[in-house]
C-alpha cells in the first residue's frame, strides 16, 4: 500500500515538473518569437493539463499569429468556456472568425468583446471597428457598417485601409479589400474620404469632398446613392437629385429604386415614391427595405389593404426594423385598427427608450 | 352672382399686389379674405402669424428699449431705437453689435442674425415668464470659448432651412432657403399650398384649382401635416426624445393616446384646435369634442360593446384631469404645456413616454 502511493506520488511529481518545464519552454520559445515551437510546447502542455486556462489562451495567441485561425478559434473557445474573466478572448476569436469567413459569429464575438468590457489587451478598438465594418459590409450590412465606421470620423483616422474600408461600405460593394481590383483603390478611398468627411459634421468638406468624388467617378455606380445616403437626413430634396441621378447610370439598381422611394416617402410624396417601390419590388422581392417602400407607398396613397400586407412581409424579413414597426403604426393607424397600431407604437416605444434604435434610414 | 362677388373681391383685394410671385402677406390675404372671410378675419392676428417677425415690428422690443443680461465673462443688451434692435455682447475689452435681423416667436423670442452669409441663433432668449433675457433654450450646456462664440450658435443649413421653413411661408423652395420671397410668419400659402395660383386663375375666372383641401384629411395625415413643424409622431420616436421635454410634440402626444384613431377625424388636431384662430384656453370649449365619442348620446347601437367608455366623474371640463399641464424646466424657470397624451391620470403616475 504504501509503495503504491510512493509509485503515484512520483508520477505526479515527474509529471508536474515535465509541466512546469514545458511552460516555461513554451514561454521562452514565445518570447524570442519562435511561434511554431512555442505553438508545439502549448499544445503539449494543455494537453498534459486541461484545466490549465492560460494555456490555452497562449496557444491560441500564437496559432492566430501564425495563420492557424481555426485552430486558434477552437483553442480561444476552450479558453472562454472555462476562463473567469473571458472578455479579451473574444476579440481575438472574433479575428480569426473573421480569417476563416464566419462573419456572423466573429460580430457576435465583436459584440460580446464590446459588452463585457474590461480592458483588451490584445486587440485595440480601432481594430475591431475595422473587422466589424469588413464583416457587416461582407454580409451586405452596409448601413450597419456605415454606423459603425462614424467611430473613425470621429476620431479622424484616415489610413487608407480605414478609408478602403469605409468605401466598400458606402459604395455598396460586398468585397473584402483583397478582392477588390488595383483601379477600383482610388475611388474606394475616395469614396471613403467623403464619407468620413460627412461623419465628421463639417458640411463644407463633405460637399467638397463629394462634389470631388463626383467629378472624378461620374459614371461610378453607388457614388451619387453615397451622397444621396448621407444627404437623406439633411437635405431631401438634394438626396432627391442625387438618387435620379444614379438611376441614370443605373436604372434599375434597386438600393437605389429603394434609397428614392424612401426618400420621396420623407417627402410627404408616396404617389412618386410609388413607381421606384415597384421596380425595386420586381428586382429585388426578398429585401425588407423593399417591402417596406412599398408598403408604405401604397398605404399612403391609400391601397391599405396592400400596403399593409407588404408592411407585414417586411416585418417578418425584418422584426427588429424601427421603421417597419413605424410604418405599420401609421398604415394600421389609417384603416382604423386602433388596437394594432397601438400595439406597434407601443414596440416602437420599447425599441427607442434609452436612445437605442436612432435611425432614420430605411 | 357668387363669380361677381368674387373677382370683385380679387380685384380689389389684388390691385395693389400685382407682383404675385414676391407678393407681401397681407396683401394676399386680403385677397384670400374676399372669399374666405372666416378663415382670414383672425388668423393675422395669431401668434402662429407672428411666428417670426422681421426687423423693425418687435412689440416686445419696442417696448422694452434696453434689455441686459450678464452671463460668466460676457454682458448681453439688447438696445433699442427707432424700430431697430441691435443685440450687443461684450466681454468687457471687445464688443460685437449686430443688428436683429428676425425674431422667432411672439411671446417667448430667439433672435437671428447674418453674419459673412451665414445664420446664427441668439445664445439669450427672451422670456415672458421672467420679462427678460436668459440662455435660450437647448443652448444651455454650450460654453462659449470666445466673444464669437458668446454670440451664438451657427444653424447648418438643414437647421436654418427648417427654422425659416416653419416660422415663416414662401421661405423654401426645391430644399434650399429662399428669404427673398420669405412672407414671416405663418400665412395662407404655408399650410394652402398652391394659394397663389388659384389666386391667379380666380383673378382669370377659373376656380377648379383649389388648393388640396385640408378638411377632408384623415386624422392621421392631419397630425402628420400639423407635426411637420409641431414634431411627428414618427419624428419624435426617430429622434429618440422621452420625457418631458417632448409635452411640446402635441402630435406625438396625440398619437399615443389609447382613444387616438388615425381613420377618426374626431380625434384629429383640428377637432379641438381651428388654426385660423387664436388658441382657446377655456377648458370647457373642448367637452363637446370628447363628448363627440365619451357620451351616451355619441353611442352607435350598432357598435355595442366597444363604446368609448364614460367618465365616472365628471362631465365637463374634460382636459382638466385627462390632459394634465405639464412644467418643463427652462433657463428661466418653468415653462408649462397641456400634455396632449389623453389618459386616465392617476396621483403618482409618471410622466408616460
Amino acid at each position: 500500500m504504501n509503495l503504491w502511493l510512493l509509485a503515484a506520488s512520483l508520477a505526479w511529481t515527474q509529471g508536474a515538473a515535465s509541466f512546469d518545464d514545458l511552460v516555461s519552454q513554451a514561454a521562452a520559445a514565445r518570447e524570442r518569437n519562435d511561434v511554431p515551437r512555442a505553438i508545439e510546447l502549448y499544445s503539449q502542455a494543455v494537453q498534459l493539463r486541461p484545466n490549465w486556462v492560460s494555456g490555452w489562451l497562449f496557444l491560441g495567441s500564437m496559432q492566430y499569429t501564425a495563420g492557424s485561425y481555426a485552430a486558434a478559434r477552437d483553442a480561444l473557445t476552450h479558453f472562454i468556456e472555462t476562463a473567469p474573466d473571458p472578455g479579451p478572448a473574444f476579440a481575438l476569436r472574433a479575428l480569426c472568425e473573421f480569417e476563416i469567413e464566419e462573419y456572423e459569429r466573429s460580430l457576435a464575438d465583436i459584440q460580446n468583446s464590446t459588452t463585457l468590457g474590461g480592458p483588451n489587451l490584445r486587440v485595440k478598438e480601432e481594430t475591431l471597428r475595422y473587422y466589424k465594418s469588413l464583416a457587416l459590409t461582407r454580409l451586405g450590412r452596409f448601413d450597419d457598417a456605415l454606423n459603425n465606421d462614424s467611430f473613425f470620423a470621429q476620431r479622424q483616422t484616415t489610413s487608407p485601409d480605414i478609408l478602403v474600408a469605409v468605401g466598400l461600405a458606402g459604395l455598396r460593394m460586398s468585397l473584402l479589400p483583397r478582392e477588390i481590383k488595383q483601379d477600383q483603390q482610388d475611388l474606394l478611398m475616395s469614396a471613403g474620404r467623403a464619407a468620413l468627411e460627412f461623419m465628421a459634421g463639417d458640411e463644407k468638406r463633405a460637399t467638397e469632398a463629394f462634389e470631388n468624388l463626383s467629378q472624378h467617378f461620374p459614371q461610378a455606380p453607388g457614388v451619387h446613392s453615397l451622397y444621396g445616403y448621407f444627404l437623406l437626413a439633411s437635405d431631401l430634396h438634394r438626396a432627391v437629385v442625387e438618387f435620379k441621378r444614379e438611376l441614370e447610370i443605373a436604372p434599375t439598381n434597386p438600393e437605389a429604386c429603394i434609397l428614392l422611394a424612401w426618400a420621396l416617402l420623407m417627402q410627404k410624396n408616396p404617389s412618386a415614391a410609388l413607381p421606384y417601390a415597384e421596380t425595386a419590388e420586381e428586382k429585388s422581392p426578398g429585401a425588407s427595405t423593399t417591402q417596406l417602400v412599398l408598403g408604405r407607398s401604397l398605404s399612403e396613397t391609400g391601397h391599405l389593404a396592400t400596403g399593409i400586407a407588404h408592411l407585414e412581409r417586411a416585418l417578418q424579413l425584418a422584426p427588429d426594423d424601427l421603421e417597419i414597426h413605424i410604418a405599420l403604426a401609421d398604415a394600421y393607424s389609417r384603416s382604423g385598427r386602433t388596437d394594432d397600431a397601438q400595439r406597434q407604437r407601443l414596440q416602437c416605444l420599447q425599441m427607442t427608450k434609452d436612445g437605442a434604435n436612432r435611425v432614420a434610414l430605411p | 352672382m357668387r363669380c361677381h362677388r368674387l373677382l370683385a373681391g380679387l380685384l380689389t383685394g389684388l390691385a395693389a399686389s400685382y407682383a404675385m410671385a414676391a407678393d407681401s402677406s397681407p396683401k394676399v390675404q386680403s385677397a384670400c379674405a374676399s372669399c374666405h372671410a372666416a378663415q382670414t378675419a383672425y388668423q393675422p392676428q395669431t401668434p402662429m402669424a407672428h411666428a417670426l417677425l422681421p426687423s423693425g415690428e418687435n412689440p416686445t422690443l419696442a417696448a422694452h428699449p434696453k434689455l441686459t443680461l450678464r452671463k460668466g465673462a460676457y454682458a448681453y443688451s439688447i438696445e433699442t431705437h427707432d424700430r431697430k434692435s441691435t443685440y450687443n455682447v461684450t466681454d468687457g475689452a471687445h464688443t460685437i453689435s449686430l443688428p436683429i435681423r428676425w425674431t422667432i416667436g411672439q411671446r417667448m423670442q430667439t433672435w437671428i442674425f447674418e453674419r459673412e452669409g451665414r445664420y446664427y441663433q441668439s445664445r439669450i432668449s427672451y422670456y415672458p415668464t421672467i420679462d427678460g433675457l436668459e440662455i435660450t433654450v437647448g443652448d444651455e450646456r454650450l460654453i462659449p470659448k470666445s466673444l464669437d462664440e458668446a454670440v451664438g450658435r451657427e444653424l447648418k443649413h438643414a437647421e436654418a432651412r427648417d427654422c425659416f421653413g416653419c416660422h415663416s411661408s414662401n421661405a423654401v423652395s426645391k430644399g434650399e432657403l429662399t428669404l427673398a420671397s420669405m412672407q414671416p410668419g405663418v400665412t395662407c400659402e404655408h399650410c394652402h399650398e398652391g394659394t397663389t395660383t388659384h389666386l391667379w386663375n380666380a383673378l382669370q375666372g377659373v376656380l377648379d384649382s383649389p388648393p388640396p383641401s385640408l378638411k377632408k384629411l384623415p386624422a392621421e395625415d392631419v397630425s402628420n401635416f400639423c407635426g411637420q413643424c409641431h414634431r411627428t409622431w414618427e419624428t419624435v420616436i426617430r429622434n429618440g426624445i422621452r420625457g418631458e421635454a417632448n409635452v411640446r410634440f402635441q402630435p406625438y402626444r396625440l398619437a399615443n393616446s389609447r382613444c387616438f384613431d388615425g381613420s377618426d377625424p374626431r380625434i384629429s388636431c383640428t377637432a379641438c384646435h381651428d388654426p385660423h384662430q387664436n388658441l382657446v384656453r377655456d377648458d370647457s370649449t373642448y367637452d363637446e369634442t370628447c363628448q363627440s365619442c365619451h357620451s351616451r348620446a355619441s353611442r352607435d347601437p350598432a357598435a355595442a360593446g366597444s363604446e368609448a367608455k364614460l367618465c365616472p366623474v365628471s362631465g365637463s371640463r374634460c382636459t382638466t384631469c385627462h390632459m394634465p399641464k405639464v412644467k418643463v424646466n427652462s433657463p428661466a424657470g418653468f415653462l408649462t404645456f397641456t400634455d396632449h397624451q389623453i389618459r386616465v391620470v392617476r396621483p403618482g403616475d409618471p410622466y408616460p413616454n
